[in-house]
């Protein structure tokens, strides 16, 4: 176990200095090395950033299932579940972190704010979701904290306190009632970062793809799909699978596996809408789903009904939980993916053309932003169309961020004493 | 109050894009970087009619910043690095961008654009893609553009000529000579005289008079936007310019 997990951060570690170097290349030539351009402006990154949103909210479900709900079994589970909610909300902003052109004048958004830009509210919302998690695990742990500190490599144990049972008891009594009072504040906020970071791009009357009212319930959905996956997963390295764990292991797969269902009912509900009209935008980006993109709707579809189906009929296996929750976190990702592309290639500005009685809709082109092809072989300067496939540079950086969020979770979990009593 | 707009009449435009270069010119915008594009309403290519014999259309739109009354790029900019001055000009203050691109997705007229790299590598490159030998273009050497940097009343920097990498840039209806009481330089470049630009509150300007009584249309006028370019829209051209309609049924 000691060796795998060493090997295990060996190779995050080589994959997080390669995206160290990726992004240090992309800051010295600058956007130019994705495959972005002036039709095409966000992609695999912000795709990421909507996935990691989504990721950070298995912390909600478990604390909101225990203090408001009343499910008790969730209650080993709790830190580790927090844990994640803080580190992917982390990890949601250092992902668009490489999708700013100029992150040395990231002051600016403390300096000058616009409340109007919801990407300002986002970064509020997300930031302080991120902040409370961290006050929530640490509320949590508290007990477990003084009693066996906090173990830092090189640094050794930390915070440990010398204490009688009484003076434990009283802890464990004194961090139950303060996550009493600090779940229903987080809720808000553990709804908000998916609801704003839907608005983001949900306002934009310009982008048909996303305009609308239904994007922020889908996100929802698809958080609640994400989340108790990772939760899963993450409790499943933290603890293994245990006999008392059985419980929380088979609600959060039941909570997993019914948000697919839900978010597939509104994503498909929005396709009906849009195709039934048989023309206009709407119309168009349905019709360019499946006509460039079917692949990856294939997969974002096959994915997750396929970990629902898992997680419905196998949450008592290990092989079962971690093969469905894989699964539907592969489906949200291309569902993630698929957000960008039909988003950009449908041009907003369509002029209309009369021939005669006929008439149609034409794409205004835009300049690329580049000098591309050769002199004998040149490729066109305004397009209407833009194949965005992310360049190497784009995936390194991305693996590069997941590599140093996963370092830094098991880091995490590791040096916190999340272990339950009695066991190590 | 002065509040800047734009007429361009389409039945004058004849295509050949002396806007676009000489706004290019004036403006120093990057290689690759087009403020103002001017294409062939339906066609693949530039100055192809489109539609077949005898259906055929050939209309000229050229595409400037709208200048929205209500632009969607000021209210998605986080930082208000974007925003609309007083006169109406929206404007973008290169040394606060964060280049976070939000404005190009909140643009319907994807008439913004983004440096991707340093706008002198854009013109090297350039200038390898035609074909040059290597080291024929030095970095250091002239640039071309209005050779003074302009700063708004309040100081911010809206027009440079060495475009700072990793910032959004567009179409400013040429700030830099509007404050001084000069029409944009795609106005007086044009060969056709399509363009009239002026003052939209005052009932006197030439734009005042050209709306009131010429029939006019701006693009995606259902979006809210409320561009301050508008449009003439062509008539079809049969014998000089002359419309003839059939008596008969």
């Amino acid at each position: 176990m000691k060796r795998k997990f060493d090997l295990a951060i060996a190779v995050l570690a080589v994959l997080a200095l390669i995206g160290i170097v990726a992004w240090i290349m992309q800051l010295q030539r600058g956007l130019i090395l994705t495959n972005m351009r002036n039709p095409f402006t966000w992609g695999l990154y912000i795709a990421m950033w909507a996935f990691y949103v989504g990721t950070a909210a298995g912390g909600l479900v478990v604390s909101s299932a225990i203090y408001i709900f009343g499910v008790k079994q969730l209650k080993p589970i709790a830190p580790v579940a927090s844990v994640t909610a803080f580190i992917f909300a982390v990890a949601a902003m250092l992902m668009a972190l490489p999708d700013i052109g100029r992150p040395d004048r990231l002051l600016n958004l403390f300096i000058y704010p616009n409340f109007k830009s919801l990407i300002l509210w986002d970064f509020i919302i997300l930031s302080t979701y991120a902040i409370l998690s961290a006050i929530y695990t640490f509320v949590l742990l508290r007990p477990k904290i003084a009693a066996s500190g906090i173990s830092i490599p090189f640094v050794g144990t930390v915070m440990k306190r010398d204490m009688t049972a009484e003076e434990i008891q009283r802890l464990e009594k004194e961090s139950e009632r303060r996550a009493k009072i600090l779940a229903p504040i987080a809720l808000p906020f553990a709804i908000l970062i998916h609801t704003v970071t839907a608005w983001v791009l949900a306002t934009q009357l310009s982008r048909p793809w996303w305009y609308g009212g239904l994007l922020a319930p889908t996100f929802i959905a698809a958080a609640l799909t994400a989340g108790p996956a990772v939760v899963i997963l993450a409790s499943l390295i933290v603890y293994g699978y245990r006999k008392d764990l059985q419980d929380a292991y088979r609600l959060l797969a039941k909570v997993s596996a019914f948000s697919v269902v839900a978010l597939l009912f509104m994503y498909y509900n929005d396709f009906f809408v849009r195709q039934w009209w048989d023309a206009g935008r709407e119309f168009d980006t349905i019709m360019l789903v499946f006509r460039d993109y079917l692949a990856i709707h294939a997969v974002e579809v096959i994915f997750m009904l396929l970990g629902t189906f898992i997680l419905a009929t196998r949450y008592n296996s290990v092989g079962g939980l971690v093969a469905g929750s894989l699964a539907v976190n592969i489906g949200i990702l291309a569902h993630r993916y698929l957000l960008i592309p039909p988003a950009y290639n449908i041009i907003p500005l369509r002029v209309p053309v009369v021939l005669g009685i006929e008439s149609f809709e034409w794409s205004y082109p835009i300049a690329v932003g580049d000098i591309r092809g050769t002199l004998m072989n040149p490729q066109p300067v305004f397009t209407a169309y833009w194949n965005y496939v992310p360049s190497l540079i784009e995936i390194a950086i991305t693996i590069g961020v997941f590599a140093i969020i996963s370092l830094v979770l098991l880091g995490m979990l590791r040096a916190l004493p999340v272990y339950p009593q009695g066991s190590q | 109050m002065v509040r800047y707009g734009m007429v361009i009449d389409l039945n004058r435009c004849i295509g050949c894009r002396s806007c676009a270069v000489v706004c290019k010119m004036v403006n120093s915008v990057p290689t690759g970087t087009w403020w103002q594009r001017v294409e062939t309403v339906g066609s693949k290519e530039h100055m192809v009619p489109t539609g077949e014999y005898p259906n055929l259309s050939e209309v000229f739109l050229p595409v400037p910043c709208m200048h929205c009354e209500n632009p969607p790029c000021v209210k998605v900019c986080p930082v208000g690095a974007t925003w609309k001055r007083e006169d109406g000009l929206v404007l973008v203050d290169f040394e606060r961008c964060i280049g976070c691109r939000y404005c190009l997705t909140a643009c319907p007229y994807g008439v913004r654009q983004f440096n991707w790299q340093d706008a002198d590598e854009n013109i090297k490159q350039g200038f390898e893609v035609a074909g040059f030998e290597e080291n024929w273009y030095k970095p250091s050497d002239y640039k071309y553009g209005y050779p003074i940097d302009h700063r708004t009343k309040d100081g911010r920097l809206v027009y440079t000529k060495t475009r700072p990498r990793g910032v959004v840039e567009k179409c400013t209806f040429c700030v830099q000579f509007v404050d001084q009481g000069i029409a944009p330089a795609c106005v007086r470049g044009c060969p056709g005289n399509a363009r009239v630009f002026g003052d939209l509150d005052d009932p006197n300007s030439e734009i005042s008079k050209v709306l009131k009584d010429r029939s006019t249309f701006r693009l995606l006028e259902d979006l809210g936007t409320e561009p301050k370019v508008f449009y003439i829209p062509p008539a079809r051209k049969e014998g000089r310019g002359g419309v003839n309609y059939e008596k008969k049924v």
